[in-house]
């Protein structure tokens, strides 16, 4: 049976080129191309084309892929540890496509360039990343729970944050404009005087030695300890004290030295505005008295 | 001894995994090259080829042998690429090379192949990819089946689910568009070496 060929059928020239015709259609195309020179351009392209395919050459991969099971003896052959068996897939039979430590086996060409490594496990669930909507989920339950938490904290009483809270109110010094730099000289001044008022007063108090108080603490301690801390207080003041002044006076010369750079620049603003003027007077004076002289 | 397929495929399906070890070691590389070609990306490449593996091996009690056992894994594959293609939603990207090192190219190759040619086949084999990259899926897949794993016609049509004109017709289609690209980037016939 003869067939015959037409430019265009490109089925058929695809067929022809792949080899893949029955021999028929090959004598039909074979004598169509001895013709035709457009096919013979196509044909050739084709080929060409085919020819740089074969450059492509995936990236070698470490693959050593490798099925085990969760049994005591796949861990002598040197396998991966079964933990991980079954974690895919709810087969109790099957672990799962592992890596290989080593591959004492033949291989065959596919195989040539492989390395022997421990498989990192891609199929592993929880090597993979959460998808999003799993770590919002996993957020907003983590959120709920610190809130429940927080919420039940609050709601007892005389816990040790409030404690807390409550003493470090009472250690503060008043700011009255809430910031240290707002605290004025005078203020300081007078919250010294106030404090060395009180302790006084608590010097010339009467008390009787050797007298116990209710809580089984003699006076005589009591007094020790609250002078303790008063002196405690007084230091810590005192130190306080020595900052706020350093403060102010480091506030107080980097002000004195900005307003020195701009009396300075004023003055070279007023310097240089005088001479202009100056020069200028100078040479209408020049010009009057050379027209007066050529006159 | 050396098995055929058959053979460790029935002794697998008996409970050998061995045998089925030694399938994986006999077509990983296979898979591994087709998943790459068609996804274009290293990582999900081996992904896809160890996901066909599990795959099998869990079907295998299944797998009566009415098609060839890798024309059967060709297909658990080609579906699992064809899966990522669809989540990707998108032209897979390929990765090209950055740039070519020769002493590491001279290293890694034997003494046969110069480093000039060396150099040359790496430079066309990325423009090759490049070119793959800008097919559609199917016509790719068509391309890669016939040029690298040796498929007839008919084997093609069989796995992608097509008539034979239609193989014929993508497989046409993509040679034609590389052959464009390659020439656009100065791979003209004269040039090629064959390698």
């Amino acid at each position: 049976m003869s067939q015959t060929f037409q430019c265009g059928d490109n089925t058929a020239l695809v067929s022809y080129l792949y080899d893949e015709c029955e021999p028929s259609e090959r004598a039909a195309i074979d004598a169509h191309v001895a013709l035709c020179a457009a096919c013979v351009a196509e044909l050739a392209a084709l080929r060409s084309a085919r020819l740089q395919l074969a450059s492509w050459t995936p990236p070698e991969a470490e693959l050593s892929f490798q099925i085990v099971r969760p049994h005591p003896s796949t861990i002598a052959r040197g396998a991966l540890a079964p933990h991980r068996a079954g974690v895919r897939g709810g087969d109790p039979a099957l672990s799962e496509v592992e890596g290989q430590a080593s591959d004492p086996r033949p291989q065959n060409t596919e195989a040539r360039g492989r390395r022997p490594e421990a498989f990192t496990g891609l199929a592993v669930w929880w090597g993979r990343p959460f998808p999003t909507w799993a770590q919002a989920v996993a957020a907003c339950l983590i959120f709920a729970a610190g809130l429940a938490l927080g919420i039940v904290g609050g709601s007892v009483p005389g816990n040790a944050p409030a404690a807390s809270e409550a003493v470090a109110t009472t250690a503060a010094p008043p700011s009255p404009a809430g910031g240290p730099t707002a605290v004025s000289n005078t203020e300081l001044v007078d919250l010294e005087r106030r404090l060395r008022a009180e302790m006084a007063q608590l010097r010339t108090s009467t008390v009787t030695p050797g007298a116990v108080a209710p809580h089984g603490i003699s006076e005589a301690q009591l007094l020790a300890r609250v002078r303790t801390l008063i002196e405690e207080s007084e230091q810590r003041q005192q130190r306080e004290l020595a900052l706020r002044t350093a403060q102010v006076v480091r506030d107080f010369d980097s002000q004195r030295n900005l307003d020195l750079a701009q009396i300075q620049r004023s003055f070279g603003q007023i310097e240089g505005l005088t001479g202009a003027e100056v020069r200028e007077q100078r040479q209408m004076l020049n010009y009057l008295m050379r027209v007066s002289e050529q006159r | 001894m050396n098995w055929t397929d058959e053979d460790l495929v029935a002794r697998s399906r008996g409970g050998d995994l061995d045998s089925f070890n030694q399938l994986i070691l006999r077509w990983e590389r296979p898979i591994y090259a087709l998943a790459y070609r068609v996804i274009g990306r290293e990582e999900d490449a081996r992904d896809v080829c160890q996901e066909t593996f599990l795959r099998a091996f869990r079907a295998l009690p299944g797998f009566k042998g009415q098609a060839k056992f890798s024309s059967w894994l060709y297909r658990i594959a080609l579906n699992l690429c064809r899966d990522w293609i669809r989540r990707q939603r998108r032209t897979p990207t390929v990765q090209l090379p950055e740039g070519v090192d020769p002493s590491e190219l001279a290293a890694e190759q034997g003494p046969v192949e110069s480093i000039e040619d060396l150099v040359s086949r790496r430079e066309l084999s990325a423009v090759v990819e490049e070119a793959m990259a800008l097919l559609p899926d199917e016509q790719r897949t068509a391309i890669v089946l016939k040029e690298y794993h040796g498929m007839t016609f008919q084997e093609i049509a069989d796995l992608q689910g097509v008539p034979l004109s239609t193989v014929k017709t993508r497989l046409y289609q993509g040679l034609s568009v590389l052959r464009r690209h390659l020439e656009k980037n100065g791979r003209t016939p004269q040039l090629v070496k064959r390698v």
